[in-house]
Protein backbone atom coordinates (compact mmCIF):
# COMPACT_ATOMS: atom_id res chain seq x y z
CA UNK A 1 0.00 0.00 0.00
CA UNK A 2 2.79 2.29 0.88
CA UNK A 3 4.13 1.60 -2.51
CA UNK A 4 1.27 2.95 -4.21
CA UNK A 5 0.88 6.19 -1.89
CA UNK A 6 4.51 6.80 -3.35
CA UNK A 7 3.42 6.32 -6.76
CA UNK A 8 0.73 8.78 -6.43
CA UNK A 9 2.66 11.02 -4.35
CA UNK A 10 5.14 11.33 -7.63
CA UNK A 11 2.31 10.91 -10.36
CA UNK A 12 0.74 14.26 -8.36
CA UNK A 13 3.72 15.94 -8.73
CA UNK A 14 4.23 15.64 -11.45
CA UNK A 15 0.96 16.72 -12.65
CA UNK A 16 0.85 19.84 -10.69
CA UNK A 17 4.40 20.77 -12.41
CA UNK A 18 2.95 19.99 -15.42
CA UNK A 19 0.35 22.69 -14.58
CA UNK A 20 2.92 25.00 -13.21
CA UNK A 21 4.75 24.88 -16.46
CA UNK A 22 1.62 25.57 -19.01
CA UNK A 23 0.65 28.59 -16.60
CA UNK A 24 4.19 29.62 -17.00
CA UNK A 25 3.53 29.02 -20.68
CA UNK A 26 0.87 31.81 -20.95
CA UNK A 27 3.03 34.31 -19.11
CA UNK A 28 6.35 33.62 -21.44
CA UNK A 29 4.23 33.34 -24.89
CA UNK A 30 3.58 36.62 -26.32
CA UNK A 31 0.99 35.99 -28.98
CA UNK A 32 -2.48 34.27 -28.18
CA UNK A 33 -2.12 30.86 -30.44
CA UNK A 34 1.62 30.16 -29.02
CA UNK A 35 -0.81 30.80 -25.41
CA UNK A 36 -2.91 28.60 -26.22
CA UNK A 37 -0.39 25.69 -27.61
CA UNK A 38 1.42 25.66 -23.57
CA UNK A 39 -2.29 25.68 -22.06
CA UNK A 40 -3.96 22.92 -24.12
CA UNK A 41 -1.10 20.54 -24.49
CA UNK A 42 0.64 21.27 -21.22
CA UNK A 43 -2.18 20.92 -19.14
CA UNK A 44 -3.97 18.09 -20.70
CA UNK A 45 -0.63 16.40 -20.01
CA UNK A 46 -0.43 17.79 -16.14
CA UNK A 47 -4.56 16.40 -15.48
CA UNK A 48 -3.55 13.13 -17.18
CA UNK A 49 -0.74 12.21 -14.25
CA UNK A 50 -3.68 13.65 -11.83
CA UNK A 51 -5.97 11.36 -13.00
CA UNK A 52 -3.70 8.61 -13.00
CA UNK A 53 -2.37 9.22 -9.64
CA UNK A 54 -6.48 9.08 -8.52
CA UNK A 55 -7.40 6.19 -10.49
CA UNK A 56 -4.61 3.90 -9.03
CA UNK A 57 -6.61 3.56 -5.49
CA UNK A 58 -10.27 4.10 -6.43
CA UNK A 59 -12.60 2.65 -4.20
CA UNK A 60 -14.50 1.28 -6.74
CA UNK A 61 -14.73 0.12 -10.72
CA UNK A 62 -17.26 2.98 -10.80
CA UNK A 63 -15.45 5.58 -8.91
CA UNK A 64 -12.18 4.96 -11.37
CA UNK A 65 -14.38 4.78 -14.35
CA UNK A 66 -15.62 8.70 -13.51
CA UNK A 67 -12.43 9.73 -13.04
CA UNK A 68 -11.49 8.80 -16.67
CA UNK A 69 -14.74 10.14 -17.81
CA UNK A 70 -13.71 13.48 -15.78
CA UNK A 71 -10.08 13.54 -18.18
CA UNK A 72 -11.85 12.77 -21.53
CA UNK A 73 -14.55 15.41 -20.91
CA UNK A 74 -12.03 17.61 -19.66
CA UNK A 75 -10.04 16.59 -22.95
CA UNK A 76 -13.14 17.27 -25.51
CA UNK A 77 -13.79 20.51 -24.13
CA UNK A 78 -10.07 22.18 -23.96
CA UNK A 79 -9.62 20.67 -27.69
CA UNK A 80 -13.28 22.54 -28.85
CA UNK A 81 -12.26 25.65 -26.66
CA UNK A 82 -8.89 25.78 -28.10
CA UNK A 83 -10.54 25.55 -31.66
CA UNK A 84 -12.71 28.20 -31.23
CA UNK A 85 -10.37 30.83 -29.30
CA UNK A 86 -7.06 30.27 -32.41
CA UNK A 87 -10.46 30.58 -34.77
CA UNK A 88 -11.46 33.95 -33.33
CA UNK A 89 -7.66 34.95 -32.55
CA UNK A 90 -6.92 34.47 -36.59
CA UNK A 91 -10.34 36.11 -37.69
CA UNK A 92 -8.73 39.06 -35.50
CA UNK A 93 -5.57 39.30 -36.97
CA UNK A 94 -6.86 39.24 -40.55
CA UNK A 95 -8.93 42.13 -39.86
CA UNK A 96 -5.97 44.29 -38.56
CA UNK A 97 -3.66 42.94 -40.85
CA UNK A 98 -1.83 45.91 -41.73
CA UNK A 99 1.78 46.33 -41.71
CA UNK A 100 2.07 45.52 -37.68
CA UNK A 101 5.12 43.88 -38.54
CA UNK A 102 4.74 41.34 -35.66
CA UNK A 103 7.39 38.51 -35.52
CA UNK A 104 6.91 36.29 -38.59
CA UNK B 1 -31.44 -4.53 -37.87
CA UNK B 2 -28.81 -2.22 -38.11
CA UNK B 3 -30.73 0.61 -36.66
CA UNK B 4 -31.45 -1.66 -33.43
CA UNK B 5 -28.36 -2.22 -32.59
CA UNK B 6 -27.29 1.49 -33.14
CA UNK B 7 -30.09 2.24 -30.93
CA UNK B 8 -29.29 -0.40 -28.13
CA UNK B 9 -25.19 0.60 -28.65
CA UNK B 10 -26.16 3.82 -27.72
CA UNK B 11 -28.58 3.12 -24.95
CA UNK B 12 -25.89 0.63 -23.30
CA UNK B 13 -23.32 3.23 -23.60
CA UNK B 14 -25.26 6.52 -22.12
CA UNK B 15 -25.85 3.76 -19.37
CA UNK B 16 -22.68 3.14 -18.46
CA UNK B 17 -21.84 6.67 -18.31
CA UNK B 18 -24.58 6.98 -15.97
CA UNK B 19 -23.16 4.24 -13.64
CA UNK B 20 -19.83 6.23 -13.86
CA UNK B 21 -21.98 9.37 -12.57
CA UNK B 22 -23.76 7.81 -10.10
CA UNK B 23 -20.37 5.67 -8.79
CA UNK B 24 -22.35 2.96 -9.37
CA UNK B 25 -25.27 3.13 -6.71
CA UNK B 26 -28.22 1.34 -7.57
CA UNK B 27 -30.79 3.46 -5.97
CA UNK B 28 -30.59 5.66 -8.76
CA UNK B 29 -31.05 3.29 -11.86
CA UNK B 30 -34.61 3.91 -12.95
CA UNK B 31 -34.17 7.85 -12.83
CA UNK B 32 -31.21 6.91 -15.07
CA UNK B 33 -32.74 4.56 -17.47
CA UNK B 34 -35.93 7.19 -18.40
CA UNK B 35 -32.77 9.63 -18.57
CA UNK B 36 -30.75 6.98 -21.32
CA UNK B 37 -34.11 6.29 -23.43
CA UNK B 38 -33.96 10.27 -23.71
CA UNK B 39 -30.94 10.97 -24.34
CA UNK B 40 -30.71 8.48 -26.84
CA UNK B 41 -33.81 9.41 -28.77
CA UNK B 42 -32.17 12.78 -28.80
CA UNK B 43 -28.83 11.45 -29.89
CA UNK B 44 -30.84 9.55 -32.61
CA UNK B 45 -32.43 13.01 -34.09
CA UNK B 46 -28.96 15.27 -33.88
CA UNK B 47 -26.75 12.59 -34.96
CA UNK B 48 -28.75 10.16 -36.94
CA UNK B 49 -26.80 7.20 -38.00
CA UNK B 50 -24.44 7.75 -41.24
CA UNK B 51 -22.25 5.80 -43.64
CA UNK B 52 -20.01 4.86 -41.66
CA UNK B 53 -19.26 2.88 -38.34
CA UNK B 54 -16.48 2.86 -35.54
CA UNK B 55 -13.90 0.03 -35.59
CA UNK B 56 -13.97 -0.85 -32.27
CA UNK B 57 -10.42 -2.39 -32.12
CA UNK B 58 -9.05 0.57 -34.66
CA UNK B 59 -10.68 2.89 -31.79
CA UNK B 60 -8.47 1.50 -29.49
CA UNK B 61 -4.98 1.80 -31.53
CA UNK B 62 -6.26 5.18 -32.03
CA UNK B 63 -6.63 5.83 -28.35
CA UNK B 64 -2.91 4.61 -27.96
CA UNK B 65 -1.33 6.32 -30.63
CA UNK B 66 -3.40 9.87 -29.34
CA UNK B 67 -2.36 9.36 -25.54
CA UNK B 68 1.51 8.40 -26.74
CA UNK B 69 1.42 11.32 -29.28
CA UNK B 70 0.06 13.80 -26.35
CA UNK B 71 2.43 13.22 -24.13
CA UNK B 72 4.90 13.96 -26.59
CA UNK B 73 3.01 16.99 -27.28
CA UNK B 74 2.86 18.23 -23.62
CA UNK B 75 6.57 17.36 -22.63
CA UNK B 76 7.64 19.12 -26.24
CA UNK B 77 5.88 22.35 -25.29
CA UNK B 78 7.08 22.22 -21.42
CA UNK B 79 10.22 21.88 -23.00
CA UNK B 80 10.06 24.67 -24.84
CA UNK B 81 8.35 26.91 -22.63
CA UNK B 82 11.03 26.40 -19.54
CA UNK B 83 13.93 26.56 -22.11
CA UNK B 84 15.46 30.08 -21.98
CA UNK B 85 15.56 30.91 -25.46
CA UNK B 86 11.57 30.23 -26.16
CA UNK B 87 12.73 28.20 -29.42
CA UNK B 88 9.20 28.53 -30.96
CA UNK B 89 9.33 29.18 -34.96
CA UNK B 90 5.24 29.76 -35.56
CA UNK B 91 3.77 29.93 -38.18
CA UNK B 92 0.13 28.94 -40.10
CA UNK B 93 0.05 25.35 -42.63
CA UNK B 94 -2.49 24.33 -44.69
CA UNK B 95 -3.24 20.80 -45.41
CA UNK B 96 -6.17 19.43 -47.75
CA UNK B 97 -8.09 16.15 -46.02
CA UNK B 98 -8.68 13.29 -47.69
CA UNK B 99 -11.55 12.46 -44.62
CA UNK B 100 -15.34 12.68 -45.56
CA UNK B 101 -17.60 15.45 -43.54
CA UNK B 102 -18.35 14.88 -40.45
CA UNK B 103 -17.15 12.96 -37.45
CA UNK B 104 -14.06 11.83 -38.60
CA UNK B 105 -12.68 15.28 -39.70
CA UNK B 106 -14.15 16.73 -36.45
CA UNK B 107 -12.48 13.95 -34.33
CA UNK B 108 -9.08 14.79 -36.80
CA UNK B 109 -8.82 18.68 -36.11
CA UNK B 110 -9.15 18.18 -32.32
CA UNK B 111 -7.11 15.51 -31.63
CA UNK B 112 -4.35 17.31 -33.82
CA UNK B 113 -4.69 20.17 -31.66
CA UNK B 114 -3.86 18.11 -28.66
CA UNK B 115 -0.96 16.74 -30.55
CA UNK B 116 2.56 18.07 -30.83
CA UNK B 117 3.44 20.96 -32.45
CA UNK B 118 -0.20 21.61 -34.07
CA UNK B 119 -3.73 23.91 -33.40
CA UNK B 120 -6.43 23.70 -35.53
CA UNK B 121 -7.60 27.02 -36.33
CA UNK B 122 -10.24 26.63 -38.94
CA UNK B 123 -11.64 24.22 -40.96
CA UNK B 124 -12.86 25.33 -44.13
CA UNK B 125 -14.83 22.21 -45.91
CA UNK B 126 -11.64 19.78 -46.54
CA UNK B 127 -9.11 22.95 -46.10
CA UNK B 128 -7.55 22.37 -42.58
CA UNK B 129 -5.64 25.21 -41.51
CA UNK B 130 -2.94 24.85 -38.32
CA UNK B 131 -1.10 26.55 -36.51
CA UNK B 132 2.72 24.98 -35.84
CA UNK B 133 4.72 26.04 -32.96
CA UNK B 134 8.13 24.86 -35.32
CA UNK B 135 7.02 25.12 -38.62
CA UNK B 136 10.43 23.16 -39.71
CA UNK B 137 9.50 19.97 -38.29
CA UNK B 138 7.63 17.47 -39.64
CA UNK B 139 3.90 19.12 -38.82
CA UNK B 140 2.78 18.03 -42.76
CA UNK B 141 4.06 14.13 -41.95
CA UNK B 142 2.39 13.88 -38.48
CA UNK B 143 -1.00 15.47 -39.80
CA UNK B 144 -0.88 12.17 -42.53
CA UNK B 145 0.02 9.72 -39.87
CA UNK B 146 -2.61 11.35 -37.48
CA UNK B 147 -5.06 10.76 -40.59
CA UNK B 148 -4.26 7.55 -41.61
CA UNK B 149 -5.23 6.42 -38.08
CA UNK B 150 -8.59 8.33 -38.36
CA UNK B 151 -9.57 6.72 -41.40
CA UNK B 152 -8.53 3.21 -39.90
CA UNK B 153 -11.01 3.99 -36.78
CA UNK B 154 -13.91 4.65 -39.27
CA UNK B 155 -12.67 1.99 -41.63
CA UNK B 156 -12.21 4.21 -44.67
CA UNK B 157 -10.15 3.93 -47.73
CA UNK B 158 -7.37 6.86 -47.96
CA UNK B 159 -6.50 8.11 -51.16
CA UNK B 160 -2.83 8.84 -51.27
CA UNK B 161 -1.86 6.56 -49.25
CA UNK B 162 1.31 6.41 -50.90
CA UNK B 163 4.16 9.53 -51.07
CA UNK B 164 4.49 9.46 -46.96
CA UNK B 165 6.70 7.05 -44.99
CA UNK B 166 5.45 5.91 -41.63
CA UNK B 167 8.45 6.65 -39.91
CA UNK B 168 6.61 8.61 -36.98
CA UNK B 169 5.02 6.81 -34.18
Amino acid sequence: MAFVELVQGILLVIGCLFFAVGTLGLFRFSDTLLRIHALTKVDNLGLGFIILALVLNAASLAIGAKVLLIWVVALAASATSAHLIARAARLQQGDDSGPKGSHD
Amino acid sequence: MKTVATITGRALLILMVWWAFTEGDPSGIGFGLGVAILVTAVSMRLFPEGSVRIRPVQLWLFVLFFLGRSVVAGIDVARRVVSPSLPVDPGYITVQLSLPEGGPRWLLANALSLMPGTLSVSLDGPRLELHCLDTHSSVEEDVRAAEQKVARVFGLPLQGETGFSEGVS
